[in-house]
C-alpha cells in the first residue's frame, strides 16, 4: 500500500495504492492521526486501492468520525469491487461517496 | 599457521621470531663484516712492520757487523802482520846473524883454530846437538873450511836454544857440507839404521841464496828427510867476494801455524802470500786459499780471481782495508797486511757468512718469535673468528629462545582469546578479562573489546531470552486463546443429533492465533434456530475480545426474543457504549423457524448469504445491508424474510471465503465460491465445507492466508 498526501490549505487529499488490509491499515491510520489536525475538508481518492478489508474499513470509520467533529470527508473514484464491498458492509450509509 | 612440537608456524610467534632473526643477522653481519675487516688489516700491518722489522734487523746489524769486522779485522790483520814479521824478522835477524859470524870466520880464519865435527849420532835423537851432513858423492875430509866452519856450531846451538820458532839452524860449505844444530839426529837414519845423505847444493836454500846473492826465503819446501812442509831463510856468505858457505835456519809450516792459528778466530782464518802472490801458510786445507808448496804453488795475483788478485797485489804494498770478494763460491771479508821485512802479506779472511750468521741468526730468532707471534696472531684470530662464530650461533639460539619466550608471550593472550572465544558457544558466553590480557597493549584493547561484546551480547541473549519467554507465554495464551475461543463456538457435531429435521455443520479457520470471525448456533425455542456469522474488523486478540463480546451479547439479546434488527440495534447500541478504539463487527442474524423454513434476519454489514432451493444450485441472496455494528451508534437495521425449501441449503460465510487471495493477488470471489458449492449441491453441510475449504486451499496455494475461513452451512431433510 502507497499512500499519497496532497495539502491545499486545511483541506487534504490522501491518495491510496494497493491493498488496504490488516497489515498495512495501521500504517493508515497512523498516517491519518498525524494528518488531520486542523483539516477541515479530508478526501480519499480510491481509484489505485485494489482491496479493503474490514481493518481498513475501520480506519475509515475512524476518520469519518473525527471528520464529522471538524469538517467534512468523502471519497471518490471507487472502483465497483470496493463498492460492492462499501455497500455490503453498509458504509454506503455513512460515507459520502462521489 | 601450522602447529608443531607446540610451535605455530606462520603465526605472529614466528614472525616476530623472523624478525628478531633477521635483526641479529644483520647485527652479525655488520660485526662479522668489521672484524675480518679488522683482522685482515691487522694481518697486513703485522705482516708489513715484520717484514720491515726484517729488513731493518738486517740492514742495521749488517751495518754494525760491516763496523766492528772493519775495525777489528783491520786491527787484527796489521797485529797478525805485525807478529808474523816479527817470527820472520827474527829468523832473519838469526840468519844474519849467522853470515856475519860465518863472514868473519871465513875472513879471519887464522883466528880459529879447527873444530871437529861429527855425524848424527842416533842416540842424541831428541836431544839438541850439532851434526854433520853430506852429498853422497862427498867426503867431508876433502873439505879444508869444514873445521873452520866447525866454530859456527856454538853459535848455533845457542841461537837454537834461545828461538821459539827455529827448527834448525846450519853452515853449508861451498863443498857440498853442512853442518846443523836440532833435536832430530834420529831422522838422519833410514829404516835400516842407516845414515843417509842429501843434495845439499841442490837444495832450493842453497840456490835460492847463491843466485839472489841476499837473504832468501825459500817457498813451502819439504824437509829433506822427515818431509815436513817448512820453509828455511838461508844466506850466503860471502870471503873475499867468493861465495864460501850459505846459512840458514828452518822453520816448520806447524810452528808457524800453531803460532798464527792461536790468533786465528772462529769466524775466519789467516794466511801468508809472499812476495810472489802465492799462498805459504794458511790453515785452509782445499780451495785457493790453501797453502801449497812451492812448485805446486800459483801467483794469486795473476790468477783467475781478479778481486783476489788485485787485493793480494795491494796486500803486498800497503793496508787493504776490508773488501768483500768472492772466492771459491764463498763470500768473504778480506784484509791484507803487509809484512815489511819479508815483504809478504798477511790476508785475514771471514767468511762472510759465518759474520753474518748472528744477523741471520737475529733475524732467524726474530723470525721464529715473530713467526710465533704471527701464528699465535693467526691462531688466537681464528680463534677469535670461531668464537665469533660461535657467540653467533650461541646468541642466535638464545634470540631465537628469547624471542620464542617473549613471542609466546605475546601471542598467548591471543591464542587464549582465540581458545576462549572458539569455546564461547551455548550457556558460556563469558569472556572473562582475567591477568594474562593486561599486556598494556592492543591485545588488551582487543580483549577489552572481546569482553564489551561478550557481555553485551549476554545482556542481549538474555533480552532475547526474556522476549522469547515473554513471546512463548504470549504465544501459549493466544493459543489457550484460541482454545478458548474455538472452545466458545458450539463445535460438537452432530450438534443436534435428536433434531432430525435440519443438518447443520459450521468450521472457523483463524488466520492468526485468534480470529475476529465468528459463527454461532442456538435454538431460541423448539421451533426457532438462531444462526449467526459475524466478522470483526481487525485481527488478533483484540478483534477475539471484541469477538467475543460480540457473540456473548448477539446471543443474549436474541434469547431474549425480539427480531434480528432488534437484536443487531440492541448489540449494537451496547457495543458503542464503550468502544473508543472504533472496533465493529459486521453481523449477519437469521432466525430459522424450523417447520417452515422461513428465515427472518437482519445484516449489520456483512456478506450475502448463499441460498439453495430444494432442487436448485447455489446462488446469492442479495439482502438488504445495514451498517455495521460499532459503527455508529443508534443505528437502525431491517429484518426481511425468506424462505428455505426442504432440501434447500443455507450458506453462510465471512469475508475470508470470499477475499481467500491467491499468489497472483486474485480474490477467490463469489463467483468461484458458488462454482465450490455447486460442484456437489445436494451434499450434507459437513461435505459443502470441506469441499468449500478444499477449493480455497487450491485456490490460495502458496499464498500465505489473510483472513480468518469462516463457514456455515444449515439444510433442512
Amino acid at each position: 500500500m502507497n499512500i499519497q498526501k496532497t495539502v491545499k490549505g486545511t483541506a487534504l487529499t490522501i491518495s491510496i495504492s494497493g491493498r488496504i488490509d490488516t497489515t498495512t491499515a495501521p500504517a493508515l491510520e497512523q498516517e491519518l492521526k498525524s494528518s488531520l489536525d486542523g483539516c477541515t475538508e479530508l478526501t480519499f481518492d480510491f481509484a489505485e486501492v485494489a482491496y479493503i478489508s474490514s481493518a481498513g474499513l475501520r480506519v475509515l470509520l475512524s476518520a469519518q468520525k473525527t471528520m464529522n467533529k471538524q469538517g467534512s470527508m468523502k471519497l471518490k473514484n471507487a472502483n465497483s469491487s470496493i463498492m460492492d464491498i462499501f455497500e455490503v458492509t453498509g458504509f454506503t450509509e455513512i460515507l459520502t461517496i462521489e | 599457521m601450522i602447529k608443531k612440537f607446540g610451535l605455530t608456524f606462520g603465526g605472529l610467534q614466528q614472525k616476530i621470531l623472523n624478525l628478531v632473526l633477521v635483526f641479529i643477522l644483520a647485527i652479525m653481519a655488520v660485526v662479522v663484516a668489521v672484524s675480518v675487516y679488522l683482522s685482515n688489516t691487522l694481518t697486513k700491518v703485522v705482516d708489513k712492520s715484520s717484514e720491515d722489522q726484517k729488513s731493518a734487523i738486517t740492514r742495521i746489524s749488517g751495518e754494525t757487523m760491516s763496523k766492528i769486522l772493519d775495525s777489528t779485522m783491520t786491527q787484527t790483520t796489521s797485529m797478525q802482520a805485525f807478529i808474523a814479521d816479527n817470527i820472520f824478522s827474527e829468523v832473519r835477524g838469526n840468519v844474519m846473524g849467522l853470515k856475519e859470524y860465518a863472514e868473519y870466520l871465513y875472513t879471519h880464519p887464522d883466528e880459529y883454530q879447527d873444530k871437529p865435527v861429527y855425524d848424527p849420532k842416533p842416540e842424541n835423537d831428541g836431544k839438541t846437538s850439532v851434526q854433520l851432513q853430506h852429498e853422497a858423492a862427498v867426503n867431508p875430509a876433502d873439505d879444508p873450511h869444514l873445521g873452520l866452519a866447525a866454530n859456527m856450531s856454538e853459535l848455533m846451538l845457542a841461537m837454537y836454544e834461545n828461538s821459539k820458532v827455529l827448527n834448525s839452524c846450519f853452515i853449508a860449505t861451498v863443498d857440498g857440507n853442512i853442518i846443523f844444530v836440532d833435536d832430530r839426529a834420529g831422522a838422519n837414519f833410514d829404516a835400516d839404521g842407516k845414515l843417509q845423505t842429501f843434495e845439499v847444493r841442490q837444495r832450493p836454500w842453497y840456490t835460492g841464496a847463491k843466485d839472489t846473492g841476499d837473504l832468501y826465503f825459500t817457498g813451502i819446501e819439504l824437509d829433506a828427510f822427515t818431509n815436513i812442509p817448512g820453509l828455511v831463510c838461508s844466506a850466503p856468505v860471502y870471503a873475499d867476494g867468493k861465495l864460501v858457505a850459505v846459512v840458514g835456519a828452518d822453520i816448520f809450516l806447524y810452528q808457524i801455524s800453531e803460532f798464527i792459528n792461536n790468533s786465528a778466530k772462529d769466524n775466519g782464518f789467516e794466511c801468508i802470500v809472499n812476495q810472489n802472490g802465492e799462498i805459504i801458510f794458511s790453515p785452509q786445507k782445499e780451495g785457493t786459499f790453501k797453502a801449497s808448496l812451492s812448485d805446486q804453488a800459483t801467483d794469486l795475483r795473476s790468477g783467475e780471481n781478479k778481486e783476489l788478485g788485485e787485493l793480494i797485489t795491494k796486500s803486498l804494498q800497503e793496508s787493504t782495508g776490508i773488501k768483500t770478494v768472492t772466492v771459491d763460491n764463498k763470500t768473504y771479508y778480506l784484509c791484507g797486511e803487509p809484512m815489511k821485512t819479508v815483504s809478504w802479506a798477511v790476508i785475514t779472511a771471514v767468511d762472510k757468512e759465518l759474520t753474518d750468521q748472528p744477523t741471520k741468526a737475529l733475524i732467524n730468532s726474530f723470525e721464529t718469535i715473530n713467526t710465533q707471534a704471527q701464528d699465535d696472531y693467526h691462531n688466537s684470530a681464528g680463534k677469535s673468528q670461531q668464537t665469533i662464530l660461535v657467540m653467533t650461533v650461541i646468541i642466535l639460539v638464545l634470540a631465537s629462545v628469547v624471542a620464542l619466550i617473549v613471542a609466546g608471550k605475546i601471542v598467548k593472550p591471543v591464542e587464549c582469546m582465540t581458545k576462549r572465544i572458539d569455546e564461547i558457544s551455548g550457556t558460556d558466553l563469558a569472556f572473562e578479562l582475567d591477568d594474562s590480557y593486561h599486556t598494556g597493549d592492543e591485545i588488551e584493547v582487543l580483549a577489552q573489546a572481546f569482553a564489551t561484546l561478550s557481555k553485551r551480547t549476554i545482556n542481549y541473549i538474555d533480552q532475547i531470552t526474556r522476549i522469547t519467554a515473554e513471546k512463548e507465554r504470549i504465544g501459549a495464551e493466544l493459543s489457550l486463546a484460541t482454545k478458548i475461543q474455538a472452545d466458545m463456538l458450539p463445535n460438537l457435531f452432530p450438534a443436534f443429533p435428536e433434531r432430525p429435521e435440519f443438518d447443520i455443520y459450521a468450521t472457523m479457520t483463524p488466520a492468526k492465533e485468534v480470529g475476529g470471525d465468528f459463527y454461532d448456533f442456538f435454538l431460541i425455542d423448539n421451533n426457532h434456530l438462531g444462526l449467526v456469522m459475524a466478522d470483526v474488523s481487525g485481527k488478533g486478540v483484540p478483534a477475539a475480545l471484541f469477538m467475543m463480546m460480540s457473540k456473548i451479547l448477539v446471543n443474549n439479546y436474541a434469547q431474549m426474543g425480539g427480531s434480528p434488527a432488534r437484536v443487531l440495534e440492541l448489540t449494537n447500541a451496547q457495543i458503542c457504549k464503550n468502544n473508543d478504539e472504533e472496533m465493529f463487527v459486521t453481523v449477519w442474524f437469521g432466525v430459522l423457524d424450523i417447520t417452515s423454513g422461513i428465515v427472518t434476519a437482519a445484516n449489520a454489514g456483512h456478506e450475502f448469504p448463499i441460498l439453495r432451493k430444494a432442487d436448485g444450485s447455489f446462488e446469492l441472496f442479495k439482502d438488504k445491508h445495514g451498517f455495521v455494528i460499532g459503527g455508529m451508534d443508534g443505528m437502525k437495521y431491517r429484518d426481511y424474510q425468506f424462505k428455505l425449501e426442504k432440501g434447500g441449503t443455507l450458506f453462510l460465510y465471512t469475508d475470508g471465503v470470499a477475499e481467500a487471495t491467491n499468489s497472483q493477488n486474485q480474490l477467490f470471489g463469489t463467483d468461484r465460491m458458488l462454482a465450490a458449492l455447486n460442484t456437489d449441491p445436494q451434499a450434507p453441510p459437513k461435505v459443502l465445507l470441506e469441499n468449500m475449504k478444499k477449493a480455497v486451499d487450491e485456490f490460495v496455494g502458496d499464498a500465505p492466508q489473510f483472513d480468518d475461513l469462516t463457514m456455515l452451512s444449515v439444510k433442512l431433510l
